[in-house]
């Protein structure tokens, strides 16, 4: 592959900047430090081979890695928590950020096979997920992550609950069936042509009972091992006085199977064997990979649910000491430093700092936080060094309790009945009437000999094999387009409700919004220097900061190394500024505060601003707010012309929602909820006959997501959001809801085309089949003809 | 045509020995990830000419 960028991540390497290091004789360019830096880990290890057979560029390496979270994976605690043990030997699963291609997966299983503590790994490169035992006296578990780290890439502990094992074991059931069905009905396939050509040709009665018990033989298993989810479903529908599509289904195999046995048993009559076979084998792979695609969704969505505030450190005495959050008792104190997650509800004990609550409350701006104040589990620490006395174990915590609360709503999902399966309902009725008629009319008018055989023929060739097809493929190719696309669909229901969507409700902070601050309006007070200068100097000197409000600043860093600004003596005053001095090019130096208007002893003009003074003379100012995403006005129009009834719901009661309401005309706004009121809001739509889509990022969403008929969430949101979601939109585009409608409406049109095929299919095929003109090969090729069809159909869907 | 009566059975032994191989690469989760196996063989086949007391099996945990 030719790289123009970076040779290790291919993102443009940035002017001024000089990274290189000559690989095979040949020099390389790269971006960063960090990748420079990750490229010669992979090269000083013999794992060159890695940018040779590679099929897509690393991600970008993030040159600092967190040692000191890495370390709190040590403690005895945290260690019993993430692995099983097995008598010398600690196992434990990843899951790693970063892998972009099969060579990724090679480039960690040889990495840390190098290491003789570690006995065996394995990297799914599919699902981003890893698999190591290791022998825990030689390597610490900080060691291990960390040695992935070098090669660029982000592991952390995993657990893969409970439902997403079980999928795992049933896709390996799956593969077996799948396997007996395709194998058999070659077999049976070749067989059966030596039948059809004996038909015509003639064929000497011994050959003729012998291919017919060898494909008895072989059809066997498939009816009992491959067709066994069909007919546990179908049993458990007649069970619970109900028709589901798997009864004809069932009815069809079991009936052609036992009528071709008797046949062959007592050497009279037709076989069906090879319909049997391949209609249980064509039905086991549409919905083979109907499962797959869900299972794999599943899984990328699975790796989100990173642990969350995994550790914490417990102060005990002068010591600090690295224990699991779950573990936390009230009355304990915990030391939270700047950047951390708050690892338990707690009281301020000593420290001041500002506290993102965003996740929780929905309220954009950070709540400064001194002794005495009351923190919560889930909130970021921004800036200063926080002592917290436990109130309350993380189980009893606010964000144990919304989470509770989503694993209430998780069973009260709105459901709607899917149409195929009151389709097959209403065919069934009349399959089994017609199927019945047609017996009594030959039994007793026609000719008694030949009614069973006529019959079985109206069944097979009626066999609802395109019809069961027609849903299953059209909605693996729709989740197949979509994924392309960057929208991940969890619950294959949405694409059937998406069509008759009639609301949406949308968060505002971090999904209408950006989440964070950017600069909407800048002031310069002295005309000594220029916006730009200065700009690039708040930046440079916020670079120092842990606050969110840095980050607004980071866009206008200059990466100019022959003409660097050059600050000395850094100070983070926490809840007000920075102060630093500047050397500026012709060597005098300068007094520089950054920070709040009174900090810089200016006059307050607006909230959230920012202030500049050069020694002690109010400079520049600078107005933050959190803006709108780029992409929203336009989404809301086109969601508008759609007529879709928007709302707005949040969690924050500040002035910006009405800010934002003027902008975009919500048809209905509701500020200042509680998750509580969220779901409360969303449950009453549902009650009123809406069908309801919600739109959010949040801790404080997800319990709405579960009320909600389809629950959307944005990939920069809360790990906890992403991984209750329907639907994750990859990108960070909200365009992609669009897109999302789209590809649901055209895979119903899709649907409803195979259906009407299938149908019209056996329109034509039931007169003929009644009248006995439909030998046993035509029957076969018809139903095959028509599955071929409805899955070709469906692969429209991948194009474009 | 009597030699059918051999040959079918025979070919029939053929596919009960691929399916046990199948279930056996199926167990042994050879078909979790597709595309790293599909690629395995492009880095062990390097591997031998560079490093040869590398060892060239990656073995999967059962």
């Amino acid at each position: 592959m030719s790289y123009t960028g970076c040779f290790h991540c291919n993102e443009a390497i940035p002017a001024g900047s000089d990274f290189s290091l000559s690989i095979e004789q040949q020099p390389r360019q790269f971006c960063c430090p960090g990748c420079l830096a990750v490229a010669e880990t992979i090269i000083d290890q013999g794992l060159g081979d890695y940018y040779k057979f590679r099929t897509a560029p690393a991600s970008k390496a993030q040159l600092v890695p967190d040692q000191l979270q890495l370390v709190n994976y040590d403690s005895a605690e945290v260690l019993s928590d993430l692995t099983q043990h097995k008598t010398d030997q600690t196992q434990i699963e990843l899951s790693i950020a970063g892998i972009s291609c099969a060579a990724c997966a090679w480039l960690i299983e040889k990495q840390l096979q190098k290491n003789p503590a570690i006995k065996t790994v394995s990297v799914n490169s599919s699902t981003a997920r890893c698999v190591v035992s290791w022998d825990l006296k030689q390597l610490k578990l900080s060691d291990l992550l960390n040695s992935i780290n070098q090669l660029g890439y982000q592991a952390s502990p995993f657990m893969a609950d409970q439902e997403e094992a079980v999928q795992q074991a049933e896709l390996r059931r799956f593969l077996k069936r799948l396997a007996v069905s395709g194998f058999m009905s070659m077999q049976v396939m070749m067989l059966a042509f030596g039948l059809y050509f004996g038909d015509y040709t003639g064929i000497e009665p011994q050959f003729e009972g012998y291919l017919r018990w060898i494909s008895l033989f072989l059809t066997t298993p498939v009816v009992f091992y491959s067709a066994k989810p069909f007919t546990l479903s179908a049993w458990r529908a007649i069970k619970g006085r109900e028709l589901n599509m798997d009864v004809p289904v069932t009815l069809a195999v079991f009936y052609t199977f036992l009528a071709s046995a008797y046949a062959t048993v007592f050497d009279t009559g037709e076989v069906y064997f090879e319909s049997v076979c391949m209609f249980v084998f064509l039905l086991q792979l549409g919905k083979f990979f109907e499962f797959r695609a869900r299972a794999q969704a599943r899984a990328a969505t699975g790796n989100l649910l990173k642990i969350m505030p995994v550790s914490a450190r417990l102060v005990q005495g002068d010591e600090l000491v690295p224990t699991s959050a779950r573990r936390l008792e009230a009355g304990q104190i915990i030391l939270v430093q700047a950047g951390e997650t708050i690892a338990a509800d707690g009281v301020v004990l000593s420290g001041q700092s500002s506290v993102d609550e965003s996740m929780l409350t929905g309220e954009y701006k950070a709540v400064s936080k001194a002794s005495g104040d009351t923190v919560m589990a889930g909130s970021i620490n921004h800036d200063g060094v926080l002592k917290v006395t436990v109130h309350q174990a993380l189980a009893h915590s606010r964000l144990g309790q919304i989470i509770e609360l989503q694993q209430q709503t998780l069973n009260q999902k709105p459901q709607i009945v899917e149409k195929t399966t009151k389709l097959a309902r209403f065919f069934i009725q009349r399959l089994l009437i017609i199927a019945f008629a047609t017996f009594l009319l030959w039994y007793f008018w026609l000719d008694q000999d030949r009614a069973f055989w006529v019959t079985l023929s109206v069944l097979v060739a009626t066999c609802p094999c395109a019809l069961t097809l027609a849903t299953p493929t059209a909605i693996t190719c729709a989740l197949a387009r979509l994924n392309r696309k960057g929208i991940l669909i969890k619950n294959q229901q949405v694409l059937e409700i998406l069509p008759q969507l009639n609301s949406i409700f949308l968060d505002k902070t971090g999904s209408l919004t950006q989440g964070r601050f950017s600069i909407q309006r800048t002031q310069l007070h002295n005309t000594a220097y220029s916006q730009d200068t200065l700009l690039a100097l708040i930046a440079r000197i916020e670079t120092y900061s842990e606050h969110p409000i840095a980050k607004a600043f980071s866009t206008y860093l200059t990466t100019d190394i022959k003409n660097p600004i050059k600050v000395e003596q850094v100070q983070v005053h926490v809840g007000s500024g920075l102060s630093a001095r500047w050397v500026q090019h012709d060597g005098t130096s300068a007094d520089v505060k950054v920070g709040s208007a009174a900090f810089c002893d200016a006059e307050a003009e607006t909230t959230a601003a920012v202030c500049c003074s050069i020694n002690n003379q109010l400079v520049f100012s600078v107005k933050l707010s959190d803006a709108l995403r780029p992409e929203v006005p336009a989404l809301v129009k086109a969601l508008k012309q759609r007529g879709l009834s928007l709302s707005m719901l949040t969690g924050d009661s500040s002035a910006q929602v009405e800010e934002v309401q003027q902008q975009l005309q919500f048809d209905q706004v509701f500020k200042g909820c509680s998750p509580e009121q969220k779901v409360e809001h969303i449950r009453q739509a549902v009650a009123q006959g809406d069908k309801v889509l919600m739109l959010g990022d949040g801790i404080n969403d997800s319990p709405c997501f579960h009320a909600a008929h389809v629950s959307v969430a944005l990939d920069s949101g809360t790990d906890l959001s992403k991984n209750q979601a329907d639907v994750v939109l990859l990108h960070n585009d909200l365009n992609l809801v669009q897109e999302l409608i789209e590809g649901a409406m055209l895979a119903q049109r899709i649907v409803k085309q195979n259906l009407w095929w299938a149908v019209g299919y056996n329109l034509v095929i039931i007169p003929l089949a009644v009248m006995g003109f439909v030998s046993p090969y035509v029957a076969v090729i018809g139903m095959s003809f028509s599955s071929i069809l409805v899955v070709s159909n469906s692969l429209r869907l991948l194009k474009a | 045509m009597s030699i059918i009566y051999v040959l079918i059975p025979i070919a029939i032994l053929f596919v009960c020995i691929g399916l046990g191989i199948f279930f056996w690469a199926v167990r042994s989760r050879q078909f979790d990830d597709l595309n790293k196996e599909g690629m395995s063989i492009l880095f062990e086949d390097e591997k031998k000419t560079v490093k040869p007391e590398a060892d060239p099996d990656k073995q999967p945990p059962q």
